[in-house]
């Protein structure tokens, strides 16, 4: 009996020596991969610091007509608030109408070249003319003041966390002790878990039959946040507090708090989440930490508890509750005196709204990011904390969208054919905006919407730009005649009427839009009215090589077949390309390449980057005035003539483009200062059955109009070597005073007539304009 | 026996007379013809490329149109190796060329304009007809310069930028970018930049003049030297108080010195 009772109790000890020991194993092996996990985190890199992409800067001078409302609408985006009584804090200003003054605190920011210091100014307006402007401490007048760039969007991975890093030495001791107090009174007196405050939070709940008070210490909370979900379990609290007895047992509780202080959550603005007192601080006050006051730095450690329940953007009662309870704590705890409790309860807390971050530019991000994907990982962009300052001018990007939404809107209740049921087939556009003196790209709108699409029609979708490319026809004319080859100026005449082209054993016959030609025509009237004709047999005389060539020089990158239809544009180019080139137009010859990126810089304001204004001399002064002058005319008598009758006025110059099986609906045009192009059509490649002036110049003209509204008016200035007479348009001869029908015209100089009319002879006399 | 006049009794109790024979020849000094303006020497050296002194009438060239001064022999010498290397070639030449356009249609023997006034400040074109966005670019281009000036070319390049967005018919915001290219080495681009400014540039020669200067040196940094030669003469043409164009030649005199010989 005695043997089997032994060999049970062996085997039982022996399978209990290898539970305890496999136990004791595993145990052991666990705590060492967590602490690992702990110093892994402690050590390396602790938070993700998402890019940030910018927008232009805002300028103003002397002598600028501002348009207030924008100006408004441009300091809320940045978050300025509006205050009775003079600002007395950066972040804030006032407008007095009566005394024509608006007093800005500007703010602090950094930028590539050099960080600002936010100051007061004062801007005296007369009527909306900035007439002056003064430094409002030392009144020094300044004669140009920048408004800083808008947070467009951030880059980041899966979650947006706001967050700048700080050492706990610059964390204000109030504000420490205000965290502490209300978190973790004992903090440095437990080894990580206190089982002091998880008593008094059992009994707590347990007398309340609820869950009112927590017993976790700082350390817990942020080995929480650094690893572990909010899970509420058993298992997830184990853990954390073994995870929290391992960080202290290895880091000072100096560096735990900082960490904390650093990692806290305190907010939401839109997509973007709000860690850490540095970013609380400026989110809720718009102040450094070191200027809050004792109830502010109350408000933050009382947020830390609920953040968006408690904050003051939902709530301001709430918010004024939680602070007073904090306050009272310090009291309590004798952080802060009865004097600073009673004024601190005194203190109003300001009633703002909350300006969310929302991505107005998705299509300009996305070609941002294809930009930057060539020199800069995905890990880099969503973790290094890089600043990107680009050109895009949000105001002209939301006119753009709003422009090119309603645009597409009116042509389906226009034209019922152009209404789709189907996914993906519905009516498209795009927008580019540039500055032509300097490339800029300052709106994108690659579609329709983003949401539904996000194919970029601006760079990634080819189309024919039909009548588009005309002008590069007439302009390689005008060179080949300024280089002396066959003579052709504004008042050459031309033939429209049908003919083949027969070209390497081929034939083809370029035909008009409804069968309708024109005879002789003047070579201006001729590209006004887009005769397709006339453009065809001028290209033959020129060379289509040479066409192509000039093309490419002014900016087309696509290849162009040198082929004949190329003169109607039948070879197929994005509209960015079609942008670049016009703009080259608009620069007097000169070509710029296009910039989104301007900067980058580094999480401690180094610049990585710098992308400069780039020109390129390509064309001469004389032939770019030339062509601007005659595209001019498309806008004031041409194909583009109901942009004048839909309100937009200014000096302009533009071309239409229609496809030949009207595919593709487009319209290019510009001021000297802005340059814009339209697309409108199907991604499938149906039939849009309407011209570059039915579909595309309405959205065109609605854009301008808007994005010039309040800007000085400019016109294209010729250069030395232009001669601007008055001329008889059907005989190209000098006007004379019995001419019914005058035009100014532009010629190279030594090209300009030198007779007199003679349909309506008389002397020659520059009379005065009648067209 | 009669004493001598002595000019102190002549005029003794005389203090009258003393002030109308002051005030007399007060007046006749400043009547007087002023002499005739000699602009500056070019710095010495052994062969001047530049020099005003007049010339022994079988060495004088044809009166030009800029200056009726005659050139020395050696400055005839200079400009016609100038020209050999740079034949001008047609009516294209004028826009094509960035040689300064040198050669075409002037004599070989021309002379050179006197200095121009210095015409370098910006802040003294904003007068009170001046457009705001022309006195806006101005200003920052002036801020710009200054940047340039203290050695921060990067700074410098960022506010400039801003000048021709406001305004683009700003030559000398296109000017100061040009600078500050060259101050970063890109002297590509500042070849660019110098080729809009010039464009935009209308009749004045004191711009012109720095422009071709600048190309010069752009030029000269890329080792282009014959470019850069005649640019450095272009602008010394346009105006020959160019300092820079100036000490330029000068300075490639000196290298080319031990060669000549």
């Amino acid at each position: 009996m005695k043997g089997p009772k032994l060999r049970f109790f062996s085997i039982s000890l022996t399978v209990l020596l290898l539970i305890t020991s496999s136990g004791l194993v595993f145990g052991g092996w666990y705590l060492k991969r967590l602490e690992e996990t702990v110093a892994a985190k402690f050590e390396g890199k602790k938070w993700p610091l998402p890019s940030k992409i910018y927008s232009d800067s805002y300028l103003l001078y002397v002598g600028i007509n501002l348009q207030l409302d924008d100006v408004w609408e441009k300091l809320r985006r940045l978050g300025y608030h509006r205050t009775q009584a003079m600002p007395k804090s950066k972040g804030e200003y006032r407008y007095q109408k009566p005394a024509g003054l608006l007093e800005i605190y500007l703010r602090d920011f950094v930028y590539p070249t050099e960080p600002f210091k936010g100051f007061p100014v004062r801007i005296s307006l007369q009527g909306t003319v900035i007439s002056r402007i003064e430094n409002g401490v030392s009144g020094e007048e300044i004669f140009s003041l920048e408004l800083e760039p808008e947070l467009v969007t951030g880059l980041y991975d899966r979650i947006w966390q706001e967050r700048r890093v700080v050492r706990l030495s610059e964390v204000p001791p109030l504000l420490t002790k205000a965290v502490l107090a209300i978190e973790d009174e004992r903090f440095y007196h437990h080894y990580g878990i206190d089982p002091v405050a998880l008593l008094r939070a059992v009994w707590v709940n347990l007398r309340s039959g609820g869950v009112v008070q927590g017993g976790s210490t700082l350390t817990q909370q942020l080995m929480k946040n650094f690893f572990l979900s909010d899970e509420r379990s058993l298992s997830r609290k184990a853990k954390e507090a073994i995870m929290a007895l391992i960080a202290e047992r290895k880091y000072s509780k100096d560096e735990i708090l900082e960490n904390y202080l650093n990692e806290i959550y305190l907010g939401q603005k839109g997509s973007q989440g709000i860690f850490g007192v540095w970013e609380a601080a400026q989110f809720y006050f718009s102040k450094p930490m070191a200027d809050l006051t004792v109830g502010e730095t109350a408000l933050i450690a009382g947020l830390i508890r609920a953040p968006n329940r408690l904050s003051p953007y939902r709530s301001v009662d709430d918010a004024t509750k939680r602070r007073n309870v904090v306050l009272a704590k310090l009291l309590d705890d004798r952080v802060i005196t009865r004097a600073q409790y009673d004024s601190a309860l005194r203190e109003a807390l300001p009633r703002r709204e909350l300006i969310k971050v929302t991505n107005d530019a998705p299509f300009y991000v996305d070609f941002l990011r294809r930009e930057l994907a060539e020199i800069y990982s995905n890990d880099e962009l969503t973790d290094e904390g890089l600043g990107i300052f680009t050109s895009l001018d949000l105001h002209l990007q939301r006119i753009a969208e709003r422009s090119l939404a309603e645009g597409l809107k009116k042509l389906e209740e226009t034209y019922a054919g152009l209404r789709r049921k189907a996914e993906g087939d519905h009516l498209e556009g795009a927008i580019i905006v540039l500055r032509p003196q300097t490339g800029e790209i300052k709106a994108m709108v690659g579609g329709r919407s983003y949401q539904k699409s996000q194919f970029n029609r601006v760079f990634q979708s080819k189309r024919q730009p039909g009548s588009v490319f005309k002008p590069f026809v007439y302009l390689a004319a005008l060179m080949s005649s300024a280089e002396g080859g066959k003579k052709f100026t504004p008042v050459t005449m031309l033939e429209d009427s049908p003919f083949t082209w027969s070209y390497d054993g081929q034939e083809w016959q370029p035909s008009n839009y409804n069968d309708e030609y024109f005879g002789a025509v003047t070579f201006r009237r001729a590209l006004e009215k887009s005769m397709n004709s006339a453009t065809a047999r001028l290209a033959r005389d020129v060379g289509i090589r040479r066409i192509g060539d000039l093309a490419h020089r002014l900016g087309i990158q696509s290849p162009l077949p040198a082929v004949p239809s190329l003169s109607l544009g039948a070879a197929e180019v994005t509209p960015l390309e079609v942008a670049v080139a016009f703009a080259t137009l608009a620069n007097n010859g000169v070509r710029t390449r296009p910039l989104a990126v301007k900067q980058v810089m580094d999480v401690n304001g180094r610049v990585l980057e710098k992308r400069d204004v780039r020109v390129e001399k390509v064309l001469s002064p004389q032939m770019a005035f030339m062509m601007n002058y005659l595209l001019k005319g498309v806008l004031d008598r041409g194909t583009g003539e109901f942009a004048r009758k839909w309100g937009f006025t200014r000096p302009a110059a533009g071309k239409t483009g229609t496809t030949n099986d009207f595919k593709d609906a487009w319209f290019v045009g510009y001021t000297p200062d802005l340059l814009a192009v339209v697309w409108v059509g199907f991604d499938g490649q149906s039939k849009l059955g309407l011209s570059g002036a039915q579909a595309a110049l309405p959205i065109w003209t609605e854009f301008m109009k808007r994005a010039t509204a309040g800007t000085p008016v400019t016109d294209f200035v010729a250069p030395p070597g232009i001669k601007i007479v008055d001329i008889d348009p059907v005989s190209g001869q000098l006007a004379t005073p019995n001419c019914s029908y005058v035009l100014r015209e532009a010629f190279p100089e030594g090209d300009e007539p030198t007779g007199t009319c003679p349909l309506h002879p008389g002397p020659a006399a520059q009379v005065p304009r009648l067209n | 026996m009669k004493k001598p006049l002595c000019a102190v009794k002549l005029f003794a109790g005389r203090p009258l007379k003393i002030v109308v024979v002051a005030a007399a020849m007060l007046v006749a000094a400043s009547c007087a013809p002023r002499p005739l303006y000699r602009p500056p020497v070019a710095p010495s050296s052994t062969t001047p490329a530049i020099s005003r002194a007049p010339q022994s009438p079988s060495v004088a060239p044809p009166a030009p149109e800029i200056s009726k001064k005659p050139l020395p022999q050696e400055a005839i010498i200079r400009e016609q190796d100038l020209k050999s290397r740079h034949p001008s070639s047609g009516p294209g030449a004028k826009e094509a060329s960035r040689d300064g356009g040198a050669g075409e249609g002037r004599a070989a023997s021309e002379s050179f304009a006197p200095p121009l006034p210095d015409d370098s400040s910006l802040l003294a074109k904003i007068t009170p007809a001046t457009a705001p966005q022309r006195a806006a670019s101005l200003r920052l281009t002036e801020e710009g310069r200054k940047l340039l000036a203290a050695g921060d070319p990067q700074k410098a390049l960022t506010r400039l930028e801003k000048t021709i967005v406001i305004d683009s018919t700003n030559a000398y915001g296109y000017f100061y970018l040009a600078k500050a290219q060259h101050r970063l080495g890109r002297y590509k681009e500042s070849l660019n930049f110098l080729d809009v400014a010039e464009s935009r540039l209308n009749k004045e020669p004191f711009w012109l003049a720095e422009v071709h200067a600048l190309r010069g040196e752009n030029y000269r940094a890329l080792g282009m030297m014959q470019q850069a030669e005649a640019s450095y003469a272009q602008a010394l043409r346009l105006n020959s108080g160019n300092r820079t164009a100036a000490e330029a030649i000068s300075r490639l005199q000196g290298e080319d010195q031990p060669a000549s010989r």
